[in-house]
């Protein structure tokens, strides 16, 4: 389970003036859960994630993953959360399954659970027939397989994924989508973020809408389908409300 | 062992991209450089005075090759990985970050620590001096020695200003390595140069042939003090860098 309790976090900017990213979020994802965290540009989606993976420390607020506080058991909270970010990152010149052992490794896993655990995670992610072929020279759509493959090497119960699909094609982008929805059937919680709406409006049991660093709307699928304009009438509702649309 | 581990698969990045063709290419020419040197002076002067090509070795494989490979290597520690997005990936994993900085320290004294010794037996086979073997031994030994204490306070700057990292490095090496390290004060027990000339001095067996004025520019301490003077000194550079890397954060707008 994810849970943020008034999670908070400044920036002092070059000027000495203070950047709210993050204003009091507060929100939860239960086991089995997907929610689409929702919103613009800039507006604070990447901070959030970055939180939750104690990638960043927060100003005010915590949050919980599976039980560990985010500020009090970081080491915890890495142990049981799967991060994926926006830019795959993968090393050019290691293989996909060189990647998934030395990602393990760092997770502490024993060689024969690597062993066990990498060839599965690489037919699960449909890399097989490139698993050894250099991340250089696979396409946006394999590296970002080799990226969320080497999130869940550790089999995290939660999982955080900030623009999983950005750079994909419509194809690769469905693909991960239904990775992600079989995830979800495992038990996983997952959190995922992204500003391409038609993508995941079926897909995400409830929605989150961020703008300028707070919560503005959240409701479920059901709830945001029902909106006028559907869920993008409840977006630009939420972050524009002074524009008649 | 985890931990262990976990330090070889980060050593796996920085190793990977050194191995590139472009790289091989470059650290050959660089090992190639003192053997140019040692030719060019025994060209100029014919056979090579002993001392002399010792002083020159030293001054151009464990003093000028060794900081410049660690300069290479060790200063982007972090800000290649900032650069190349995979820091956040390796960051937010249990003792990722330690893992990122040991890794990438022992990825940069293998890589300049190879370069140097190669280099080092070009030059030896361009100065054809008597007793190589010997020669060999000992500036192996000091390879070692300028390679781990000097990766380490190059760890320093890459920690502090990633992005500066080289710059800063450069300023560091001269401030402390080149500044205090030769001056007659109890600061250039903080350096490394100071336990490197006073190794060379002590192998070489010039104690008592040195002039009174060079003699202050070396410790006749034994050989072990000099090498656990040298670990310690990395140990607490090391600490320091992980500590202040386990406290970075990187606004998600400061890492492109």
């Amino acid at each position: 389970m994810i849970e943020a309790d008034g999670l908070t976090k400044h920036f002092r900017a070059a000027d000495g003036t203070v950047v709210k990213a993050v204003d009091g979020v507060s929100f939860a994802v239960s086991a089995g859960e997907m929610v689409g965290l929702l919103g613009a540009n800039g507006v604070g989606k990447t901070t959030t994630m970055r939180l939750l993976a104690t990638l960043l420390k927060p100003t005010a607020g915590t949050a919980r993953i599976d039980g560990c506080d985010i500020t009090t058991d970081p080491l915890g909270v890495r142990r049981r959360l799967g991060y994926l970010s926006a830019t795959t990152g993968v090393p050019d010149r290691l293989t996909p399954r060189e990647v998934l052992v030395s990602f393990g490794r760092l997770y502490g896993l024993e060689p024969a659970a690597l062993a066990e655990r990498v060839p599965h995670l690489l037919h699960v992610l449909g890399l097989e027939a490139c698993a050894g072929r250099p991340c250089g020279r696979l396409s946006t759509g394999q590296r970002q397989r080799v990226s969320l493959g080497r999130a869940l090497v550790h089999d995290p119960p939660a999982l955080v994924l900030d623009e999983p699909t950005s750079g994909l094609d419509i194809v690769g982008a469905r693909d991960l989508l239904d990775l992600l929805e079989r995830l979800r059937g495992e038990g996983r919680s997952i959190l995922v973020s992204t500003h391409r709406l038609h993508e995941i409006e079926r897909r995400c049991d409830r929605f989150l809408i961020i703008d300028a660093g707070r919560i503005v709307a959240a409701g479920s699928r059901e709830e945001m389908a029902a909106a006028p304009g559907g869920l993008e009438g409840a977006f630009f509702a939420a972050v524009e409300p002074g524009a008649a649309r | 062992m985890n931990a262990g581990r976990g330090i070889l698969a980060v050593a796996g990045f920085p190793l990977r991209r050194l191995l590139a063709p472009q790289r091989v290419i470059l650290a050959a020419l660089g090992a190639a450089f003192p053997a140019g040197v040692m030719l060019a002076v025994r060209r100029i002067a014919g056979d090579l005075d002993r001392d002399f090509a010792v002083v020159l070795l030293y001054a151009l494989v464990p003093e000028a090759l060794c900081m410049l490979g660690l300069l290479v290597t060790m200063c982007p520690a972090v800000a290649d990985e900032l650069e190349r997005g995979t820091w956040q990936h390796v960051s937010v994993r249990p003792g990722g970050r330690r893992s990122l900085l040991l890794g990438t320290f022992l990825a940069a004294v293998t890589w300049t620590a190879a370069v140097a010794l190669f280099a080092l037996a070009l030059a030896l086979l361009a100065a054809g001096l008597p007793g190589s073997g010997r020669l060999a031994a000992v500036f192996a030994a000091l390879i070692v020695v300028s390679c781990v204490g000097r990766a380490a306070l190059f760890s320093l700057p890459a920690v502090i200003v990633p992005k500066r990292a080289l710059v800063a490095s450069v300023a560091a090496a001269f401030v402390v390595e080149y500044l205090a390290g030769f001056l007659p004060a109890v600061v250039n027990q903080l350096t490394v140069s100071l336990r490197l000339r006073s190794l060379l001095v002590r192998w070489m067996g010039w104690e008592r042939a040195l002039p009174a004025e060079l003699q202050l520019l070396i410790d006749t301490q034994p050989t072990w003090v000099h090498i656990m003077a040298v670990v310690a000194l990395a140990s607490v550079m090391l600490f320091a860098a992980g500590v202040i890397l386990a406290r970075r954060q990187f606004p998600p707008a400061e890492e492109a």
